[in-house]
């Protein structure tokens, strides 16, 4: 793989602010580098939202992370020199791994979504249980009928022999 | 004591009583449970899929800084950690369950244990016969077609008997549940609508690092070696298409699932068995395709 320099943005670091109460992860990279100059104002534009800690907002981050990061990806494979590739790389890497957290931090709210439904899936499953066990009660009873004519025959059986 | 049996009459009894069992409810429910094992195989696929493809995004990363920003091995970071991958697979094996136990419970009227027991009632009726003739001056001889007769009317009782029981409880049941099966797939859909976009993001810095290091490497790759690391960047593109075209199918798979649901519990209720047939047919298809692809996939995103 290449041995380019990374160009990470700040906005890494803003963003991982602005989601921190949902997401608990990523630190800001010690490394910042100033990166192409055409990709600043669509950047600063995704980071200077106000900082978001509801469900809603975290979409509407990730919404204007993905633009920027899909604007990257034109910009990429646009370019014709190795160098502006790479200032575009190391930025878009640093878009991408926004975006990842943000992917994380949707996934795990979910998780505690998922969570909250077990009990209701569970109590199903137990009303169905029921609804077996009362079954094998029907079937336990007419079991029950065969053994008690079982149990007459071998009565009168042995008082034949009396 | 007259003790004989008219031995049609449990017979007619029989077929009276067990055409209740034949519900629209019993029909399809075996039907939903399959599909919905085809929503959760799936689903559990995916998340699978999208933790090791992201995971081979992050090694790719660390490839790639490993000269001018070394990254930690250890601070990779699964896309989903192990505990929320666990309640996902708790929670869709407990709709597998539901499902199944429903499908059990419409389908299984009948069962070996009922024949059983309604068999033994027969021939314990004829050695009670034989008991009673020896023992008192009461001549009863129980012939083999009374005692089947009894045992098929044992049988009817106990069909009729459970699909009461049925019909009464599993309706209200499913129609109970139906709220939880609607958010679970809405859950669900949140869960593809991330993955399908984290999973493009992958298959995209994955084709620049591989297309960062082609350009790179230049010279130091013999013409064969770059030939072949050229020629991954459509294979690339292709394997996006594909994990995309997966997670648009599940996506339809899931919405399908809830729908069928929704029919399921109306026809429950009797009430809307016809979209019942076309929605399980719809879900079949879409699961089954769905299986085939997860078949022929494992190995490409490892």
């Amino acid at each position: 793989m290449s041995n380019k320099k990374i160009a990470t943005l700040p906005t890494k670091a803003h963003a991982t602010m602005t989601i921190a109460t949902a997401m608990k992860t990523e630190k800001a990279p010690a490394t910042t580098t100033t990166p192409a100059t055409t990709m600043m104002p669509v950047a600063t534009t995704a980071a200077a939202q106000a900082p978001v800690t509801s469900y809603d907002a975290i979409g509407d981050a990730i919404n204007s992370y993905q633009q920027l990061f899909d604007t990257l990806g034109r910009a990429y494979w646009d370019a014709t020199d190795m160098h502006s590739k790479d200032t575009i790389q190391g930025t878009r890497e640093a878009v991408y791994e926004i975006l990842t957290g943000l992917s994380r931090a949707k996934l795990e709210a979910n998780a505690t979504a998922y969570k909250a439904l077990l009990p209701k899936i569970e109590h199903a499953n137990k009303a169905l249980e029921e609804i077996k066990e009362d079954i094998r009660t029907i079937t336990k009873n007419i079991n029950t009928a065969a053994s008690v004519i079982e149990a007459i025959s071998k009565v009168l059986a042995v008082a034949a022999k009396l | 004591m007259n003790m004989r049996l008219v031995s049609g009459a449990p017979l007619i009894a029989a077929l009276l009583l067990t055409g209740c069992t034949l519900s629209p409810l019993a029909r399809q429910t075996a039907a939903f449970s399959s599909a919905t094992s085809f929503v959760v195989d799936n689903s559990e696929d995916a998340f699978r899929s999208a933790v090791r493809r992201n995971d081979r995004v992050q090694s790719a990363l660390l490839v790639a800084r490993y000269d001018t920003q070394p990254m930690d091995p250890h601070a990779i970071k699964h896309l989903i950690d192990a505990e929320g991958l666990r309640t996902r697979r708790t929670v869709l094996d407990g709709l597998r369950s539901y499902a199944q136990t429903v499908a059990d419970l419409a389908g299984g009227v009948s069962s070996k244990q009922l024949d059983d027991a309604s068999a033994a009632v027969g021939s314990n009726l004829v050695s009670l016969g034989s008991a009673v003739s020896a023992t008192t001056p009461v001549g009863i001889a129980i012939t083999p077609e009374q005692a089947n007769g009894a045992s098929t009317a044992m049988k009817a009782l106990g069909e009729f008997l459970i699909s009461r029981k049925i019909n009464g409880s599993l309706p209200k049941t499913i129609e109970a549940m139906d709220p939880s099966v609607d958010a679970l797939c809405k859950l669900l859909l949140d869960d593809i609508a991330v993955l399908r976009r984290q999973s493009g993001n992958d298959y995209e810095v994955l084709l620049m690092e591989q297309d960062a290091f082609i350009r790179h490497a230049g010279k130091d790759l013999q013409p064969i070696e770059r030939r072949a690391e050229i020629e991954r960047l459509p294979q690339i593109l292709a394997e996006k298409q594909a994990a995309d075209d997966m997670l648009a199918d599940l996506e339809r798979c899931v919405r399908q699932l809830a729908l069928t649901h929704h029919a399921l519990a109306a026809a429950a209720g009797k009430k809307d068995a016809p979209s019942l047939t076309a929605r399980i047919a719809e879900l079949s298809a879409t699961g089954q395709r769905l299986a085939s692809y997860y078949q022929s996939l494992p190995t490409a995103t490892s």
